[in-house]
C-alpha cells in the first residue's frame, strides 16, 4: 500500500549526481585492481611498501560541484580497502590538509598516521572525476568517467591507472 | 444498493433540510466558509521571519542561531531556509556553514522531480505552500553563484568553476503558460556575473581560451561590462571586491484572490543604482570602470525568463471563480425549484470552486535576504596589509570599512563587502570564528587624496 503522505524534500526527488552505491563499488573495484596490479607487486617486491600520499579527488564535472567531504571520501575509501586486503604493500601518508583535519578529529578516536612533515612520499593516490551533462525538458543524463592513478613523485610516472564509468539519469517533473 | 441510495437521500433531507433552503442561506453558507478557509503561519515560520529579520539588521550570527535548526527540517521550506542560513552565514564569513547550507540547496535543486504527485494534490486544494520551495529561477542561479564565491574564496577553482557554470542554466520561455507547460523555448541565462567570474576561474585555472570565450559573451552582451571583463582576463589582479548592497524586491500577492504574483519594487521605484567608490588605505582608487551595476534583482524579478511557471500563471483562481459562480447559480437554481439534488451538486461544485481560489493565493516565499544588486571591483595591490573602504557617495550611511585585509604575493583575493545601513566597521581581517566582527564606528573615513 502507497502512503498518501507526501514525501519530505530529501526522500522525493531524483537525483543524476554520483551516490553511495557508486562510491562503495567504485572504490572496491579501484581497490581490487591496485592492490592485484602486476606492476604494483613488483615494485613491492623489489623495494618493500610503496609510501603513498593520498589526494582528493580532482573536480572536472561539468556544473557539479563536489564538496571538500566527498572529495576526499572516494580517495580515502580505495585507502581503507587496501589497508584492509593489502595492508603489507603500502604506507599511507594523508595529504597536509586532511591530516589536519583528521587531527582535529582525534578524539573522536581517528588516526590521522604519521605526520606529512616526518615522512616524504614517494607516490600519489590522485582520481580525476569528468562528466558529460545532457539536458532537456524532461530527463537530465550524465555520463561519469572517473579515474584513478597511482604516480611516481619523483619522475610523475603513471605506475596504475584504472577507471570507472557510470550513466545517470534523472526524470525531471512538473514543477523543475 | 437501491435500498442504501434512498436512505442517503433521506439522510440529506433530514440532516440538511435541502428542500426547504433559500437562496440567502446559500450565499450567508459560501460567504461563511470563505472565511472559515485561510492559513495562519506556522511557528517554524514565524521562527524564520524571526532570522530573516535579525540578517536584515545585520545580526548575522544571531540569524544563523534562528535559522539552523529550521535548515536540518526537510520540509516544504528546506530549501529557503537553508538558502537563508547560507547569507547569514557568509555574511558573517562563517563560509564552512555557508557552503555546506547552499549545498544542502542545492542538492535538492539539483534533483528532479522534487515535488511528487501527493505534493502537488495537496498544493492544488490546500496551499501553494504545501510544494517544496525551490524559487524563482533567478534565486536559484544565486544559490550557485554564492556557492561559486566560496569555492573562489577559497582558491578551489575546479569548484568554482562548476558552482558558476551550474549558475548559467537554460531559461524557459513558455507561449502560454497557462495553458501548456509542456512547450517552451529554452533561452541561454544572461547572468552576466556568473560568466565572469567562470571567466576568471578559467583564468585562474590557466585556461586562457576558455577565458576569453566568456568574457567574450559577456561583452557581446553588455558592453558596460568590458573593462570589468578586461581586469578580470588579467592575471596581475590579485583582490576582488564582491560588493554588495540594497535588497531584492518584496514578492507580493496581488490581482484577484491574491494569486498573481508582484514584485514591489520594480527597477523604477527602486530608483537609481548607485554608484560605489573604493578607497584603499585612505586613498580613492579610480573605481569608476567597474560601476556597472553586474546583476539588478528588481530588474530580473520583472523578466518572465527568470520567473517560475507558477509566478507566470493564474489559472488556479480562474477556475475557482468560475465554479464558485456556476456552483452558486446551479445551488439557487436549484433550491428555488426545490430540487435537492441540483441544489447539493451547486453547493459541492461551489465548495471545490472556493478551495481552488482560497489555495489559489500565490507563493510568495522568498530568499529575502538577496540584494538589489553587486560589483565586482578588481584592484591590483602591493602585497601585505591593506585598510579597504567601500563607499556610495549618492547614499547616505552606505558605506563599510576593513582592517587588515591581506593581499597575497601570488594568486588573488576574492573579499565580500556586504554593505547595510548600520553595518559601517571598521571590521578587522581575518575575522574570528564565532565572533562578530564589528567594532565601534570611527566616524566619517579619511580621504586623503582625490581621485584623478
Amino acid at each position: 500500500m502507497t502512503s498518501c503522505a507526501p514525501k519530505n524534500a530529501l526522500e522525493s526527488g531524483q537525483s543524476s549526481a554520483l551516490d553511495q552505491i557508486d562510491l562503495i563499488s567504485m572504490t572496491d573495484q579501484m581497490a581490487m585492481s591496485l592492490g592485484n596490479d602486476p606492476g604494483v607487486i613488483k615494485l613491492f617486491q623489489q623495494h618493500g611498501p610503496l609510501l603513498v600520499v593520498v589526494q582528493p579527488v580532482e573536480n572536472r564535472l561539468t556544473a557539479e560541484v563536489l564538496p571538500r567531504g566527498p572529495s576526499q571520501l572516494f580517495t580515502a575509501r580505495v585507502r581503507t580497502q587496501l589497508e584492509r586486503n593489502h595492508s603489507s604493500m603500502f604506507i599511507w601518508i594523508n595529504n597536509r590538509d586532511t591530516f589536519y583535519s583528521l587531527r582535529d578529529q582525534e578524539l573522536e578516536g581517528i588516526e590521522p598516521g604519521p605526520s606529512p612533515d616526518a615522512i616524504n612520499p614517494e607516490y600519489a593516490l590522485t582520481a580525476t572525476f569528468s562528466s558529460i551533462t545532457q539536458e532537456d525538458s524532461k530527463h537530465r543524463s550524465i555520463y561519469y568517467l572517473c579515474t584513478f592513478d597511482l604516480s611516481s613523485l619523483s619522475d610523475r610516472t603513471r605506475i596504475w591507472s584504472d577507471s570507472y564509468d557510470v550513466k545517470k539519469i534523472a526524470m525531471k517533473g512538473f514543477l523543475d | 444498493m437501491e435500498r442504501f441510495l434512498r436512505c442517503e437521500e433521506d439522510r440529506d433531507e433530514r440532516v440538511f433540510g435541502l428542500r426547504s433552503i433559500r437562496p440567502v442561506w446559500l450565499c450567508a453558507f459560501i460567504a461563511l466558509a470563505m472565511c472559515v478557509v485561510g492559513c495562519n503561519p506556522t511557528k517554524e515560520e514565524i521562527t524564520a521571519r524571526r532570522g530573516v529579520h535579525q540578517y536584515l539588521t545585520g545580526n548575522f550570527y544571531g540569524s544563523m542561531h534562528t535559522l539552523e535548526p529550521l535548515a536540518n527540517e526537510p520540509d516544504e521550506n528546506y530549501v529557503l531556509n537553508n538558502l537563508r542560513l547560507g547569507s547569514a552565514a557568509m555574511a558573517a564569513y562563517e563560509l564552512d556553514e555557508a557552503e555546506a547550507a547552499f549545498v544542502r540547496a542545492y542538492e535538492v535543486l539539483n534533483a528532479g522531480s522534487v515535488n511528487d504527485q501527493n505534493r502537488r494534490t495537496a498544493a492544488v486544494f490546500i496551499n501553494e505552500k504545501m510544494k517544496i520551495w525551490r524559487g524563482e529561477p533567478y534565486e536559484r542561479a544565486l544559490c550557485n553563484f554564492y556557492l561559486g564565491m566560496i569555492y573562489y574564496h577559497r582558491a578551489d577553482y575546479n569548484n568554482a568553476r562548476a558552482a558558476f557554470e551550474n549558475a548559467l542554466f537554460k531559461l524557459r520561455d513558455y507561449a502560454d503558460p497557462d495553458r501548456d507547460e509542456d512547450h517552451f523555448r529554452e533561452v541561454e541565462n544572461n547572468f552576466a556575473i556568473a560568466l565572469l567570474m567562470l571567466g576568471r576561474s578559467w583564468i585562474m585555472l590557466n585556461r586562457p581560451d576558455l577565458a576569453d570565450a566568456c568574457f567574450r559573451q559577456v561583452v557581446d552582451a553588455y558592453p558596460d561590462f568590458g573593462p570589468v571583463a578586461q581586469a578580470l582576463s588579467d592575471r596581475s589582479v590579485n583582490t576582488i571586491l564582491f560588493v554588495e548592497f540594497g535588497f531584492a524586491p518584496r514578492k507580493t500577492a496581488d490581482g484577484m484572490d491574491g494569486a498573481k504574483v508582484s514584485f514591489v519594487p520594480n527597477p523604477h521605484q527602486a530608483g537609481l543604482v548607485p554608484r560605489p567608490q573604493v578607497i584603499v588605505d585612505g586613498q580613492r582608487v579610480n573605481s569608476r570602470p567597474f560601476d556597472s551595476i553586474l546583476f539588478d534583482t528588481t530588474v530580473m524579478a520583472q523578466d518572465r525568463l527568470w520567473q517560475s511557471i507558477d509566478t507566470i500563471r493564474v489559472t488556479k483562481s480562474v477556475i475557482g471563480t468560475g465554479l464558485v459562480v456556476a456552483g452558486l447559480g446551479t445551488a439557487i437554481y436549484g433550491a428555488t425549484e426545490e430540487d435537492a439534488g441540483t441544489a447539493a451538486v451547486g453547493l459541492a461544485l461551489a465548495g471545490v470552486g472556493m478551495l481552488l481560489k482560497e489555495s489559489s493565493e500565490a507563493d510568495t516565499r522568498q530568499w529575502e535576504m538577496l540584494p538589489r544588486g553587486a560589483f565586482l571591483v578588481p584592484l591590483t595591490l602591493s602585497p601585505g596589509k591593506h585598510n579597504i573602504a567601500v563607499t556610495f557617495p549618492d547614499v547616505p550611511q552606505l558605506d563599510q570599512e576593513w582592517d587588515g585585509l591581506d593581499v597575497s604575493a601570488s594568486g588573488d583575493r576574492l573579499y565580500f563587502v556586504r554593505l547595510m545601513p548600520g553595518r559601517f566597521g571598521p571590521f578587522a581581517w581575518p575575522p574570528i570564528r564565532g565572533a562578530d566582527p564589528m567594532r565601534t564606528y570611527n566616524g566619517p573615513m579619511l580621504i586623503e587624496d582625490d581621485e584623478d
